[in-house]
């Protein structure tokens, strides 16, 4: 009986966390799961990572994407410190123990964009074709 | 090399293209051994019987010495006679060409005697004496020279040809300025030139001189260099006799066949034929060098036996006749002969044929036993791998691969299936190429072979087990 | 017998042609007809004098060769194709063996094999195994024949690593690229260079193992035709410098063409790959070029991707040609057609426009009211001028001239205005002995010729030449052939009118044979008579049009000075040469390859071209884009495809869609009469050749003057001068 009991719990607690009903409904929709955690902290860019240790490892810590990506988000949103706590390299979240300090050179992250309209062309090596004729300017 | 020309005359025969060959010709040639009774015994031959009076240039070559031996006697009395005539006694006297091939000589002049068709025709005489062994022709122009000229003159005469071009070995400087002052002799009194010997008929000798090309003795090879190309044999056919030097039709024959014309008109065909055995007849110029105790140029019976002459006019074999190992019995190009062949083969076209070698040019090559007889081979392939033209193909590559081979061969350093290689080799040279030049590269390496060959496998065990020794001994 | 062919030359002043024998075989069987000779057992009926390999040709066996070339005299060296004839002891090079009644060949016999199989070993001894990065692999004749006939085992050994024979390689010019190393001494390009090309710069030196071909001294293969060697090799000893390293052959499509660098009209086969020209290879037409190809045909072709027009251009405020697309430039063509009167429009066709794009032209300025159609090339109008067929073409074809007995040269240089016609020449000099007179400038022909004075008045005075008494006037088919330089003088006319009479002179009663032949320089010179342009600009200088099209028009023969200062010229054409440095608008039109036209070569020989690679860029094909123009104007034309065109040019000449043919023009006497009225006297000087030496000749056209490839030679023929 505790067991269903439990569940309900659960329940309840996801629900809340998550924004009622209707922000539990939306949030499944987004990512098909609703779970509850402690808030470990959020990154610069609005990603808010939480920690429940009653699930599996590997279920039990979990990004939620900033609202700002909507649908489009991708792993690779996930800036590098938080990558590691996220992946269990580490158990020390960057808001602890930050992994490196902070250096002049280095740049922001920034997320995978193959496949978009902002991805890495190379340059051609290769010679045209044909070279066309550019009249003279008389100036 | 000369000797090699003439091979292609052999295949017009086989392949029936023989324009006009008159049925004359073989029946006399046939009707004479069955009337006469043959001789069964060659060699020492009597001085009376000696056509080349002055070999050994022991009396006066110029003008009058030659006519005091009888040269230029009633050659105008030949000449009236006719080329009918002459041509006759050419064919009744057997003789064959001593360039080498051997092609009769009747038959060959009797190919230039096709209507006229306003093209003058030509005689070119071979005197570019390249082959290793071979040195008759030299003595020829050196000390007879006026038996060449008259010579011209009468095959010149039976052939119908407005000219004779001499062309001689670059090397043979005093030859040629013998020859030159022979020739200056000749037409100051007026035997040649116009109205030769009176006779009414205009002929010009002309001599021309090569630049050192063994190949420019193969007869087209030769008739190019004289037309100031570089000397490259022709395809044949068509044929020196359709279309020869400067495009009309000429005839190549060698020093020796031209300078013995004469004698022969003037002591008759016959004379001529009672010399050595059927279709080996006449006398010959024997050139004997290598191990014998003294080397020389003679000139003998045909079908004298090869023992008998080297005994008689060489001094014998150093060391005795023992001690042979081998003979290369007619110039470089042929292959050579174990002695167990030597002590009883006659020196003729025939019998040298039936023991696989060739009379070639009667350039009789010997060595002894102190001889190495594969260096001595592949210092020949090394000869004919200089001399190749390098136009067609299967001499130009084969001979550079022989040469290559033959130089391992020397010193062992091969494996014994490389000796059926290299005989296929020299197999996939022997008839393939324009010329005969690869044949007479190809047949030496065959000899070799054919008769040594335990000498060479011995040899490459030999060198195996040196470097066995050698590994060995560093190893330790 | 033919290897003795340059130097029977010589002879054949003092005694008859030297292969009597030959001629003696051939007559002697001409009674028999034909010979009977076995291959394989089969029995062929041959024509007596031909080879053992053609008669395994005509039996269906293929033999294996590597020096024989039909065109080329005989050599024999290579020895690949050995056969066994019974009765001979010794295998027959099939090549050079006359035929003969009953010959037993056995092409597949174990001795015929052999012998095959070791040529093919010994040339493989010494030829490097570098087929992968050869450029020839893949058309290689060594390659090829060592597979169907080559051994199936190596036993080279080199166990003392001496290697294979090297050669250096020899630089002889921009054009063709020596591996030396590769070749196998089959003296094909020695043969082409003494024979075809006249040029005795190729030899072979050495030899033995050692046997080099060469220069004797480093210097350029001084040859128009010099590109042939690279076809004729049969391995990649001799490749196309610039096509090396390129392309492979398997991965080309090719699409066959016809060339326009000449009047000639030499088939071609343009070789592309992912739409670009990699390389142009001559195509056989026994008419026409046999199998050669001049070397600007060959070569220029990179010409056709620099200085391209790729899109429409107007002039701005400041006056410069700016980039705009179809719409705005045909909008302003419009607006400046319109603004005018019909008669107050021109056009100047250039030297390589297709008949579709003349003939859409010449439609729509006369639906505009204009006549006002000219060519770049000059020819007299006076007389008959072109209104007869017959005064344009080179009447007695380029394959008569074979048959032609002597042939009178007036004020032309056939060598590079027209190479394969004077490679035709050359070979009926070598083996007809036909005797030819030249009127102009000394100038290297590549033969012998009488030189019969380089003014007119030697042209006037020609009858009491020797060359006219013993050689002309007694020839059954004597060939006039007077070029279009000569006609360009101001005394066109004159000219024109005494070679017609001496030719008419000439010509046989009831015979067919026609004397008289001009030779054109440009390829669409006879086409554009053909359709009724008139030759020459006189027109455009004298009326100032307001509006002038220039259709592929480069040769500057119109300046910008000699026009009205509110003339606008509209230039149309594939290069930006000094056509489009002119011109106020500018509209891309495609160049030879890259569309589906129609040339007349200067036979009169219609062929078409076909598309080998797309237009670049916004360019288009030229008749469609007078056709869009017309649209434009409200005055369309009433054609929409080519085939509809091809009609339209049926209606105004059929011998335009005769593709292929030569149609006969024949009106000599009619012509000579029309002409009898022209009072003009010829003018006493000398006359000129634009080209005289081979420097002259690379560069003459848009597509050759932006080849880099032209240049070179021209640098190349500079620097050996």
């Amino acid at each position: 009986m505790s067991k269903y009991l439990e569940k309900l719990r659960n329940c309840r607690l996801a629900i809340k966390q998550n924004g009622g009903i209707i922000g539990a409904y939306l949030q499944l929709f987004r990512t098909d799961e609703l779970k509850y955690g402690n808030h470990i902290g959020t990154d610069k860019y609005g990603n808010k990572y939480y920690e429940n240790k009653s699930y599996f490892v590997a279920r039990s810590r979990w990004i939620d994407y900033a609202p700002k990506y909507g649908y489009d988000f991708d792993g690779s949103q996930v800036p590098a410190d938080w990558h590691r706590w996220l992946h269990y390299m580490t158990d020390d979240p960057p808001t602890k123990v930050k992994p490196c300090p902070d250096r002049e050179w280095m740049t922001d992250h920034e997320e995978n964009l193959s496949g978009t309209t902002g991805q890495y062309v190379p340059y051609s090596t290769v010679t045209p074709k044909i070279h066309s004729w550019n009249p003279p300017k008389n100036n | 090399m000369a000797s090699l020309g003439k091979a292609g005359g052999l295949v017009r025969i086989l392949t029936g293209s023989l324009p006009k060959s008159s049925p004359v010709l073989t029946s006399v040639r046939f009707n004479q051994t069955d009337a006469k009774k043959e001789k069964t015994t060659f060699g020492n031959l009597k001085d009376e019987d000696r056509i080349f009076t002055n070999l050994y240039g022991r009396h006066d070559w110029r003008l009058k010495g030659a006519k005091s031996r009888g040269d230029w006697y009633k050659t105008r009395e030949i000449m009236d006679k006719g080329i009918e005539w002459i041509q006759k006694e050419i064919t009744t006297s057997g003789l064959r060409g001593r360039g080498g091939a051997g092609f009769p000589t009747g038959m060959k002049w009797s190919f230039m005697n096709r209507p006229d068709d306003g093209r003058p025709k030509y005689l070119v005489v071979n005197a570019d004496e390249g082959e290793p062994g071979t040195c008759k022709d030299r003595e020829i122009m050196r000390h007879d020279p006026h038996k060449l000229i008259e010579g011209c003159l009468i095959a010149g005469k039976a052939m119908g040809a407005r000219a004779a071009y001499i062309y001689i070995r670059g090397e043979f400087y005093y030859e040629a300025s013998n020859m030159n002052a022979a020739i200056k002799e000749a037409y100051d009194a007026g035997l040649i030139g116009k109205n030769a010997c009176n006779s009414g008929y205009d002929f010009d000798v002309y001599m021309h001189r090569g630049a050192g090309a063994y190949i420019c003795g193969e007869e087209t090879a030769l008739i190019e260099s004289l037309e100031g190309k570089q000397g490259k044999p022709r395809l044949k056919p068509p044929f020196p006799a359709d279309v020869g030097v400067f495009g009309c039709p000429t005839t190549v024959n060698n020093v020796e066949t031209i300078a013995v014309a004469p004698t022969i008109c003037r002591r008759g065909g016959e004379w001529f034929a009672q010399f050595g055995r059927d279709r080996n007849r006449g006398t010959k110029l024997f050139n004997i060098s290598g191990h014998v105790n003294n080397p020389c140029t003679v000139e003998e019976e045909m079908s004298v036996p090869l023992k008998d002459l080297i005994e008689r006019h060489a001094g014998g074999v150093r060391g005795g006749w023992d001690n042979l190992l081998a003979i290369i019995p007619g110039g470089s190009s042929v292959p050579l002969l174990p002695k167990s062949i030597c002590d009883d083969v006659l020196m003729d076209f025939d019998a040298l044929v039936q023991a696989q070698s060739g009379l070639g040019t009667a350039a009789i090559i010997v060595m002894n036993k102190q001889a190495d007889v594969v260096r001595c081979i592949s210092r020949l392939i090394d000869f004919y791998k200089h001399e190749s033209c390098g136009q067609c193909t299967p001499c130009r590559e084969g001979v550079h691969w022989m040469k290559k081979m033959m130089t391992r061969f020397v010193t062992g350093n091969a494996k014994v299936e490389e000796i059926d290689m290299l005989w296929e080799i020299s197999k996939q040279i022997e008839g393939h190429s324009i010329c005969a030049l690869g044949d007479g590269a190809a047949w030496p390496v065959q000899g070799l072979i054919r008769h040594f060959r335990p000498l060479l496998e011995q040899r490459f065990k030999d060198y195996e087990k040196s470097q066995e020794l050698q590994q060995s001994a560093q190893t330790i | 017998m033919l290897r003795l062919l340059p130097n029977s030359r010589i002879l054949s002043k003092a005694i008859p042609p030297v292969n009597i024998s030959y001629k003696a075989r051939e007559c002697a069987s001409k009674a028999a007809e034909t010979v009977e000779v076995f291959v394989d057992d089969k029995p062929v009926q041959v024509q007596p004098g031909s080879t053992v390999l053609q008669a395994c040709a005509q039996a269906g066996v293929e033999i294996p060769r590597f020096c024989y070339h039909e065109r080329l005299s005989i050599a024999g060296n290579c020895r690949m194709c050995l056969v066994e004839v019974e009765r001979s002891p010794k295998p027959v090079a099939s090549c050079a063996m006359p035929v003969m009644k009953g010959m037993k060949i056995k092409t597949d016999s174990p001795i015929t094999k052999k012998a095959r199989e070791g040529v093919m070993e010994f040339l493989l001894v010494n030829h490097p195994l570098d087929c992968p990065i050869c450029d020839q692999g893949g058309e290689c004749d060594l390659q090829d024949q060592s597979m169907n006939f080559g051994s199936d085992k190596s036993r080279f050994t080199d166990n003392q690593f001496l290697g294979k024979r090297a050669v250096e390689d020899k630089d002889i010019g921009p054009l063709v690229k020596t591996i030396m190393t590769r070749c196998i001494q089959c003296t094909r390009c020695v043969r082409f260079a003494n024979e075809i090309a006249g040029v005795s710069d190729l030899g072979t030196t050495g030899r033995g193992n050692d046997l080099q071909i060469g220069t004797y001294v480093e210097k350029m293969f001084k040859s128009e035709l010099s590109g042939n060697v690279i076809d004729i090799c049969p391995v990649g000893a001799l490749t196309s410098k610039p096509y090396a390293f390129v392309a492979r052959p398997w991965e080309l499509r090719r699409v066959d063409s016809i060339d326009t660098m000449d009047a000639v009209g030499s088939n071609i086969v343009v070789c592309t790959r992912g739409g670009d020209i990699m390389r142009i290879l001559p195509r056989i037409h026994e008419g026409i070029n046999e199998e050669w190809l001049a070397d600007k045909s060959r070569f220029s072709y990179d010409g056709l991707k620099r200085q391209r027009l790729t899109s429409p251009m107007i002039k701005d405020e400041s006056g410069n040609l700016i980039s705009v697309d179809w719409e705005t430039a045909l909008l302003r063509v419009c607006d400046a057609i319109t603004s005018v009167k019909g008669a107050e429009i021109a056009a100047i066709a250039g030297g390589q426009v297709d008949a579709e794009a003349l003939i859409a032209m010449k439609d729509l300025l006369n639906k505009l009211g204009s006549e006002s159609l000219n060519t770049e090339e000059i020819f007299p109008m006076d007389g008959s001028g072109t209104d007869l067929r017959s005064n344009y073409l080179l009447n007695s074809s380029i394959e008569g001239i074979e048959e032609s007995d002597a042939i009178l040269l007036i004020g032309c240089n056939p060598r590079y205005e027209a190479p394969l016609l004077n490679a035709r020449i050359r070979k009926a000099f070598i083996h007809n002995e036909i005797e030819v007179g030249y009127l102009g400038p000394k100038i290297d022909l590549s033969y012998n010729y009488q030189h019969l004075g380089d003014t007119t008045t030697s042209l006037e005075n020609i009858k009491s030449s020797q060359f006219y008494k013993e050689h002309l006037s007694k020839a059954k088919k004597p060939m006039i052939i007077l070029g279009s330089s000569a006609l360009q003088r101001a005394d066109g006319t004159a000219v024109f009118a005494k070679t017609q009479q001496i030719s008419n002179e000439l010509k046989e009663a009831g015979s067919s044979w026609r004397v008289l032949n001009v030779l054109q320089r440009v390829a669409s010179q006879v086409a554009a008579l053909d359709i009724g342009y008139r030759p020459g600009v006189e027109n455009v200088r004298n009326n100032k049009p307001k509006v002038l099209f220039l259709l592929h028009a480069d040769n500057e023969t119109v300046r910008r000075e000699d026009l009205g200062k509110d003339c606008v010229v509209i230039y149309q054409g594939s290069h930006g040469d000094q056509g489009a440095l002119m011109a106020d608008i500018v509209l891309p039109g495609a160049a030879y390859t890259e569309k589906e036209g129609t040339y007349v070569n200067t036979e009169g020989r219609a062929q078409r071209t076909l598309v080998a690679v797309n237009p670049p860029g916004l360019a288009r094909n030229d008749w469609r884009i007078t056709r869009a123009l017309s649209e434009m104007i409200g005055q369309p034309l009433s054609y929409d495809n080519t085939n509809e065109i091809r009609d339209r040019l049926a209606e105004m000449s059929p011998n335009l869609v005769k593709f292929d043919t030569v149609e006969e023009a024949n009106y000599f006497k009619q012509s000579e009469e029309l002409f009898k009225d022209i009072k003009e006297k010829i003018k006493q000087d000398s006359f000129s050749l634009p080209m005289i030496q081979l420097k002259d000749y690379f560069m003459t056209d848009p597509i050759t003057r932006a080849s880099p490839t032209m240049a070179q030679c021209v640098k190349a023929n500079n620097k050996e001068a």
